[in-house]
């Protein structure tokens, strides 16, 4: 495949007319269920919504257990493991806060918890992604209020 | 709903594209007359006038507001509408319009229903379409902050398919230039122009491994509509009425970490029952289908959903599209308007799109993408994150 030339941010910039504001990277915003997920990820601890009735894990959380409806429960610690299902680079037409970034990896991690999630994966030789490897949490403290937990390739 | 209770009677389409000047209003009006005219029918006759959600809002005159007030039935005259909304599934609108359509009839308040759909990009700044595209498909608090896009979930899926089907990227590629081999011969589509080759797909711009731009949908202004009778009036007032034979659905998740499919590769295991309950409804197998109006939005989604029908392996359906067997005089037509990847993607009109299409066809009004002798069709539609599958069984007749 060809190799097409990066285009800077700052060219972006320039051609979209962009403003400080229009390259604020979006955060989440935690809901009342969520609160606690983001609360332990800013303690770098990975956590998991377990009902205490059926023992269903919610991720993402609703605001009641989605397989039976209780609201009983607890956050359970993950074991912060995971294994990468599917990637993707991305290298081109993302959102503009994410351009100085180019390229990134997402990927649809697998917990041995049993929830998927999707994510960055960082610290990684694209070359060496490969569907089924073995990943561990880490976390990157993007703002004073949120901690975003990503995941790296576990070194052999 | 019993097998051909209900038909569409005629249709309307303007060209998809980048145009500015043209509203969307005027393309509603446009395409609402157009409708009318096809299917030879009175505009005092439409009982009902549904129209789709336009994606995006101009805060000065809201198309969506407008609707939803009914602006649409005073515009074109219709004097004999007695009921107006706007339904909305996202992609999977052309089967939720279509079923608001069907219980409005089902209900004898009015024997004809007007659906239309319109939508224009191109007054939005590139700023503010890839603001609220790029991240539609993607959950704001599990995925947007990792820089998660629509481009990005669709690279995924198809990174995931190929390492398990052993899909390769050529016959990935394959789906994009049979798609564009059909649109050009649609004088509606976006992309009619110029071929595309496999080496070209290739080559483009890397956007998000493995897909290339030419691998993902361009957004386009557009509209189409259809008319909806029962069968009974329809075949009083039309010589070929398109009757909806069987049909069949699921929902399955909004945040793609939810699939009930955990596995992409099989994700046909998922589809499969849907489709095979859609012909089990219509009395017709995918054997009796003359044409496969295939919804994916992306190459890898159409192989997907080719995959389900239960009439080629799953797997091989990368290779089927490569030998050129569903292109312009192969022995499998798919997707005969090129879809959103060569007609354009007008929102939540590309399923609208498909489904006018396959009337087209079915009434053989289709022009030079008119496949011969096509009596009967199977369509699908889906939306959001591929949350949700339809498929539909069309036919000129009603199987026995």
């Amino acid at each position: 495949m060809k190799k097409h030339e990066p285009i800077s941010i700052e060219t972006i910039k320039a051609m979209m007319n962009l403003t400080d504001e229009d390259l604020k990277k979006p955060l989440p915003k935690p809901t009342k269920w969520s609160q606690p997920f983001w609360d332990a990820a800013k303690e770098h601890r990975l956590v998991l919504r377990k009902c205490s009735k059926c023992g269903f894990i919610d991720h993402p959380p609703y605001l009641y257990c989605t397989n039976c409806h209780s609201d009983e429960h607890q956050w359970i610690e993950a074991s912060g493991k995971g294994t990468l299902f599917a990637y993707a680079i991305n290298y081109f037409g993302v959102p503009f806060p994410f351009w100085a970034d180019l390229p990134y990896v997402l990927g649809m991690v697998d917990l041995p918890e049993g929830p998927r999630m999707i994510s960055n994966i960082v610290e990684c030789d694209f070359d060496k992604l490969a569907n089924g490897m073995e990943l561990e949490v880490v976390f990157d403290d993007v703002s004073e209020e949120i901690t975003l937990p990503k995941w790296r390739p576990v070194k052999k | 709903m019993s097998k051909g209770e209900f038909a569409i009677i005629g249709t309307g389409e303007v060209p998809c594209g980048n145009y500015p000047e043209r509203s969307e209003f005027e393309i509603a009006y446009t395409v609402a007359r157009q409708a009318i005219q096809d299917a030879g029918i009175d505009k005092n006759d439409i009982g009902a006038v549904l129209c789709a959600q336009h994606i995006m809002s101009n805060p000065d005159n809201d198309y969506n507001t407008e609707m939803v007030f009914g602006r649409l039935p005073e515009a074109i005259g219709a004097k004999g509408c007695k009921v107006t909304c706007m339904t909305s599934s996202g992609g999977a609108s052309s089967f939720s319009l279509r079923k608001t359509a069907e219980g409005i009839l089902h209900s004898g308040e009015t024997d004809t229903v007007l659906v239309v759909h319109a939508q224009r990009f191109s007054t939005f700044t590139p700023n503010e379409q890839a603001k609220y595209f790029s991240i539609a498909g993607s959950d704001v608090e599990w995925e947007v902050p990792y820089g998660m896009t629509y481009n990005a979930l669709a690279a995924m899926i198809t990174q995931a398919y190929m390492n398990i089907t052993g899909t390769t990227i050529e016959q990935i590629a394959a789906v994009c230039v049979a798609n564009r081999k059909w649109a050009m011969l649609q004088p509606n589509a976006m992309f009619n122009q110029k071929e595309i080759t496999v080496e070209k797909v290739l080559n483009a711009r890397m956007v998000s491994y493995p897909l290339t731009t030419l691998m993902c949908n361009v957004l386009g202004d557009g509209g189409s509509a259809f008319i909806m009778t029962t069968a009974e009036k329809a075949r009083k007032v039309c010589d070929k009425p398109v009757y909806i034979l069987g049909e069949a659905s699921d929902y399955s998740h909004r945040t793609i970490t939810r699939a009930g499919m955990r596995d992409f590769a099989t994700m046909a295991e998922y589809l499969a029952p849907i489709a095979k309950r859609a012909f089990e409804r219509s009395g017709l197998g995918p054997e009796d289908m003359d044409i496969f109006q295939i919804y994916g939005s992306y190459p890898c989604i159409q192989l997907i959903i080719m995959d389900a029908l239960g009439l080629w392996e799953p797997g091989t359906t990368g290779a089927l599209v490569a030998s050129g067997e569903t292109s312009p005089g192969g022995k499998y037509p798919v997707t005969t308007n090129g879809e959103a990847l060569s007609f354009g993607h007008t929102g939540t009109g590309v399923g609208i799109a498909l489904l006018v299409e396959s009337v087209r066809q079915l009434q053989g009004k289709a022009g030079k993408a008119q496949v011969e002798g096509a009596r009967f069709i199977i369509e699908n539609t889906g939306g959001g994150a591929f949350m949700d599958c339809h498929f539909t069984v069309l036919g000129n007749q009603i199987p026995g």
